[in-house]
This record gives C-alpha cells, sequence and structure tokens, in this order.
C-alpha cells in the first residue's frame, strides 16, 4: 500500500520587517552602545526603555536611517517606514491644520512633483484620520490640540503611509496617565488590525510591559542592550541590575499576541 | 517765493515710462524674495539672507576693484557676476560650515554678514567714483534700473517660480520636518541645495539690484506677515509672493512720493504690510474664539476631559456641561433627564436614601456633593448632578440621589 506523502506545513513565522545583527550605533563613528540585535516581525510591538540619555532614540534614528550606523548589518525588508517624532520636534510657529500634517505623510521619495499625488491617496488619509479617531478635528490648527490630540495627529500622519513598520520616539511624554494608557491601547489597536511592526520608546514601565511583547533595554552607562520578549528582557540580568529585582518582579506579563 | 508741490501719484503714473523699471522689479525681487524667505523663517534661519546679501555687496564692489585696479576686463568682471560668486560661496560655506560647526550656524552666519559689509566699506575707499554705488548696494538707494536688469530678474524669478512651483511640497516638507521628509525618502538634500542656490541667486541679482537692506526686510518681513495669516506653509508662500511684491511696487511709489531712499522706503511698506497683517490676524483669531467658543483645545479621544457616549456620538464633560466639538466649533449638549445612557435606556431619579453603612455608588456617606467636592459637575436637565463611577449623584438635602448611569468611553 502506498502512503501518499502528507504536506505538514512548516510553521509560520512572518518574515522580519527590519533585522539589526551586531548593529552599532552612536555619534560621528564613536559607538554608543555595545552591539544591538533585534528582528521586528509584524505585530511585535517592541518597548525600547531605558534611562535618560542612554542611547534609546540613537537606536531609533539609526534604524529609521537618519543617522548612519557605525558598524554592524541592517537590513530593512518594510516597503514603508512611518515615524512619530517627539511633538516637542514641531515648531508651533509654523502653521499648519491636522489635515497638512496627515497629509503629509502620504509624500514618498519624489510623490511632491506629482499634482494629484495627494488625491489619488485621499483613502489612506482618511483611513489614518479615522484609525485614530481625529476626523473631527482635520481643520482644526496644530497650536489648539491637546497633547493627546497632537500625538494622534503624529500617528495619523505615520500612518496615512502606510507603513509596515511604526517607530515612536517617546509618544507619551509629558501626558497623564490616562492619556498615556489610550496612545498606548490605540498603538496595541493599530499593530493588530493593520499587522504593524511597532517601536516604540518610554518611560513607563508599567505602560510598556502591560502593552508591548518585546522590549530592547539599552543603558549607555552600564554598557548594556538586552532585547527579546519582554518577559525575557526584564527577568534578565541588565534590566535587574539597573531597576532592581522588585521592579521586575511587579511588572505584569507581557502582551504575548 | 512759491512752494515746491510734493509729487502726487498722478505724476508718478504719467511718468510711467521713466518709473515702469525700477518698479516692476521691485515687485519682481520682492514676490522671489518673499516666496523664499517663508523656508529661510520657518527653518529660524532669518540671518541667511542678510549675511548673503551682504556677501553680494562685495561681490559687487570686488568686480569694480577688478576692474579699475586689477585690469580685469569689464565684460568679465561684471558686478552681477562678482555677486553671484560670492554670494554661492557664502551659501557653501553656510551650508557646508554645518558639518564642521554643529550648532554654530548662526556664528557662520554672522562672520559672512561682518566680512561682507566690512569688505565692501573697505573695497569702496579704493574705488572713489563708484562710491555712490557702494551705497547702492548697501541701503538701496537706486532710483532707476536698467531694462538689461529687469530682463534678467525677470528670468530668473521664472525660472526659480518653475521649480518651486513643481517642488512645492517637496520644499515645504523638507523646511517643516527635515527628518521626517528623510525617513519617508524624499530627496533632502537636492531639496536644500535647490533652495540655497535659488536663495543665492535671487538675493545676490536682488542686491545688485535693489541692494542689501530691502532684500533682507523683503526676505523677512513679507514671510513673517503671511505665516501669521495663512493656515499652513503652502499658502504662506503664495501669501508672501504676493504681499513681497506689493513691498517692492508700493515701496517705490512711497520713495516717489515723499522722496525716500527706495530702500528704506520698500522696507517700510513691507514692515507696515506685517503690522496690517499681525492687526488682521489678531481679529480673525479673535472672532474665531468667540464663535467657536474656544478655550484651548479641541475636544476628541485624549483630549484630557472625561469622554460620555451621548446618543450616536460621543461628548465630553467640560466645565459641567456636556461638549461637542466639530469642524464648526464647541456645541453645548444638553443631558435631557431620559437620554443620558447612549442605549435608550431612561434615567431615573429615584432617591436611594441608601444606609448610612452602605457605600455602592462610590463615596462615603457623609460626603456632600457641592463646589469643590472632588467629583465633576454635570449639567442634568434642569439641575446639576456631580459624576461618581459612571452614575449620576444629585445632593438631596443630606443624601444622594442616584440619577442613573451615563456611558462613559474609556
Amino acid at each position: 500500500m502506498k502512503i501518499a506523502p502528507i504536506d505538514i506545513p512548516e510553521p509560520s513565522v512572518p518574515p522580519s520587517l527590519v533585522h539589526c545583527r551586531d548593529l552599532v550605533v552612536g555619534y560621528a563613528g564613536t559607538p554608543m552602545l555595545p552591539p544591538v540585535t533585534v528582528q521586528v516581525r509584524p505585530r511585535e510591538l517592541w518597548a525600547v526603555f531605558g534611562p535618560n540619555g542612554s542611547g534609546k532614540s540613537t537606536v531609533l534614528r539609526t534604524i529609521l536611517g537618519i543617522l548612519p550606523p557605525v558598524s554592524g548589518d541592517y537590513i530593512c525588508h518594510a516597503q514603508s517606514l512611518g515615524y512619530v517624532p517627539q511633538r516637542n520636534e514641531i515648531d508651533p510657529a509654523i502653521p499648519a491644520r491636522v489635515i497638512d500634517m496627515v497629509r503629509a505623510g502620504v509624500e514618498r521619495n519624489w510623490s511632491f512633483i506629482s499634482p494629484m499625488w495627494t488625491w489619488r491617496r485621499r483613502e489612506a488619509i482618511d483611513d489614518a484620520l479615522g484609525d485614530t479617531h481625529i476626523r473631527q478635528l482635520t481643520k482644526e490648527p496644530w497650536t489648539h490640540l491637546s497633547e493627546g490630540q497632537k500625538q494622534r495627529v503624529l500617528m495619523a500622519q505615520a500612518l496615512a503611509g502606510n507603513p509596515q513598520l511604526l517607530v515612536l520616539d517617546e509618544p507619551t511624554s509629558a501626558m497623564d496617565v490616562h492619556a498615556e494608557r489610550s496612545i498606548f491601547a490605540l498603538l496595541d489597536e493599530l499593530r493588530r488590525r493593520r499587522s504593524l511592526g511597532v517601536m516604540v520608546v518610554g518611560h513607563n514601565l508599567g505602560v510598556l510591559a502591560r502593552f508591548a511583547t518585546h522590549a530592547l533595554f539599552v543603558d549607555k552607562d552600564q554598557a548594556a542592550v538586552a532585547a527579546g520578549p519582554v518577559r525575557e528582557v526584564v527577568g534578565g540580568s541588565a534590566f535587574v541590575e539597573r531597576f532592581g529585582r522588585g521592579v521586575a518582579d511587579t511588572l505584569g506579563p507581557a502582551n504575548a499576541t | 517765493m512759491p512752494l515746491e508741490q510734493p509729487p502726487t501719484l498722478q505724476d508718478f503714473f504719467a511718468s510711467w515710462d521713466l518709473f515702469a523699471d525700477p518698479a516692476l522689479a521691485g515687485a519682481l525681487a520682492g514676490a522671489v524674495l518673499g516666496a523664499l524667505g517663508v523656508y529661510v523663517v520657518v527653518r529660524r534661519m532669518v540671518f541667511l539672507s542678510a549675511a548673503l546679501a551682504q556677501a553680494a555687496g562685495f561681490g559687487v564692489a570686488a568686480a569694480w576693484f577688478a576692474q579699475i585696479h586689477l585690469g580685469v576686463p569689464a565684460a568679465w568682471a561684471t558686478p552681477t557676476v562678482g555677486a553671484g560668486l560670492s554670494s554661492t560661496l557664502a551659501a557653501v560655506l553656510m551650508t557646508g560650515g554645518d558639518a564642521g560647526l554643529k550648532g554654530r550656524r548662526d556664528g557662520w552666519l554672522g562672520g559672512v554678514y561682518l566680512i561682507g559689509a566690512a569688505g565692501t566699506l573697505a573695497l569702496g575707499t579704493r574705488i572713489v567714483q563708484e562710491v555712490q554705488d557702494i551705497e547702492t548696494i548697501l541701503f538701496g538707494s537706486a532710483v532707476a534700473v536698467s531694462p538689461e536688469d529687469l530682463r534678467s530678474l525677470a528670468w530668473m524669478v521664472g525660472i526659480i517660480g518653475v521649480i518651486h512651483v513643481i517642488g512645492l511640497r517637496g520644499f515645504v516638507q523638507v523646511a517643516v520636518d527635515e527628518n521626517g521628509a528623510r525617513v519617508r525618502g524624499l530627496p533632502v538634500r537636492l531639496l536644500g541645495l535647490l533652495l540655497m542656490g535659488s536663495l543665492a541667486l535671487s538675493v545676490s541679482l536682488g542686491t545688485r539690484i535693489l541692494g542689501a537692506l530691502p532684500v533682507f526686510a523683503l526676505t523677512v518681513l513679507p514671510p513673517l506677515a503671511a505665516l501669521r495669516l495663512a493656515p499652513n506653509v503652502g499658502y504662506a508662500v503664495l501669501l508672501a509672493t504676493l504681499i513681497g511684491a506689493s513691498a517692492g511696487f508700493l515701496g517705490y511709489i512711497s520713495a516717489f512720493l515723499w522722496k525716500l531712499p527706495v530702500g528704506a522706503a520698500q522696507t517700510l511698506c513691507a514692515a507696515v504690510l506685517l503690522a496690517i497683517a499681525f492687526l488682521a490676524g489678531k481679529i480673525l483669531e479673535f472672532l474665531h474664539n468667540r464663535s467657536a467658543h474656544r478655550h484651548g483645545h479641541i475636544h476628541g479621544a485624549g483630549c484630557g476631559h472625561v469622554a460620555i457616549r451621548h446618543g450616536d456620538h460621543v461628548d465630553y464633560l467640560d466645565d459641567g456641561q456636556l461638549q461637542h466639538s466639530s469642524n464648526d466649533g464647541h456645541e453645548i449638549h444638553g443631558l435631557a433627564s431620559h437620554t443620558h445612557t447612549g442605549n435608550g435606556q431612561a434615567c431615573h431619579t429615584d432617591a436611594l436614601n441608601l444606609p448610612s453603612q452602605a457605600q455602592p455608588h462610590g463615596h462615603g456617606h457623609s460626603h456632600v456633593h457641592g463646589a469643590g467636592c472632588g467629583h465633576p459637575r454635570i449639567a442634568h436637565g434642569d439641575h446639576a448632578d456631580f459624576l461618581v463611577a459612571g452614575r449620576l449623584h444629585h445632593q438631596h438635602g443630606d443624601h444622594c440621589d442616584d440619577h442613573g448611569p451615563v456611558d462613559i468611553v474609556d
């Protein structure tokens, strides 16, 4: 009797959006941290955290291509990246309405020389406004918005470009706990609904541990880097050495899905 | 002896053939400098144009010096070539200097400005027969513009205009959010070079024709006025073009009417237009705020106020009232006695009169609702309640009445 071969499906591991292997970040050729190895996949939410001035933003800026790496490999498979800068990087003296800021997010490469480009991307703009719940604010000037609303506008701007990887630099700084949770809940919803990979710099360990699936801990002073699932990083020696066993134990279970 | 009659507007237009070229040159230069100046102001580099203008002035003086003392043929060492070369060199120095002197761009600007001004004055003493022109370069006292200069200016405005209309959105993106533009793959470096090239060209030719002072003024004042009034940077570029052209043209007319130096008159005209823009901006802002009942921000998700589902929409509790924000401003939404749950569930106004030990509604039995009690007040029909753990509490004598739930949106 002949037995027909059975196709056993391979466990599906989505391809990585970003793969950093022994990536050394720094300025003017001077390393700031030990080599970083990170692989970000769709639907993963990476919390990038560490003490002030520890190199978090430098890692993000290197991954985004704003800063050149000192050494190491960096491969970006994501077709497009969405970058959400810190709110204080937006000059309030520059006039802009919400719709202007979100429309800016659809520009890619040389798209700005196409007169109809923004019109053709209107559905993506509308989806981004809807996903961040700011449709009612389109005509509002940036300066009339609350901090939480500004953050949603910047997220909508990044989402308008239909990114596969969303990178946020301290999106909840100067926000109260309620607004911070609201932003992270939105991020969590977006990464599931849009199958986004997300990297977010933050300081509130409780909120990060609640919403993140993975963590990248960086500490320039201790020359320490740890990356992986949240539970492993929080329980790791680098984290414990910096924050203590008590903090590690009190942080809740990771957001595993 | 009869007093001389001051010139009138009629006199000006009666001699239009004589004044057309310089007046139109003022308008054209004002238009292009105003438009490019928006990017300069947005990037907080207003002294860039001042430094470039002084460098261009130095180039003009150097061209004359080369003709008179070095025997360079006049066809080679023209003032226009001198202005173009020196301002381009200054632009390269100031942009290239960023790499070596991080955070000291203002120092570079100051250095170029000082060397340009001092060099122009120093060379002026060696070209005595041209000293009147040195004043023209520095302060813009020109009253005549040659047809060749006007043609050169028109060509330059046309070329720069086409480049900047085609690339408008790109130039705006790079000026407003350079890092974001870089991440999105826009040709940031090329756009920066094109902007700097356009600026060097227009400032050098503008300085050659109008003088350094009005060139600096037209690059700063019209953009400031436009940014005050425009809703975004794109519109600001358009508006600054119009304001700059108006300042350049009206400045020339003002110089004729009140016998002022042209450069000073153009600068003052730009300043008056800026003052008008600020006043208009204040008035518009006041009217907008009054009509929309604004108070600092627009309600929406994450705005910091308690969000409550009200029928088919979400309102926000602010100053004791349910408010709804839309593009038309705030609306006050009254919470009627039978609609506040959002799902049609009627509110009830039964007095709970709870036993003193019971605390099912979020506070101790001795708590008395009122001003400063710590719970948000909320207008409810013809009275005010207090919001406690998703329910409306109404202080009724020595106890609380439960006026039903509201649907708080997380």
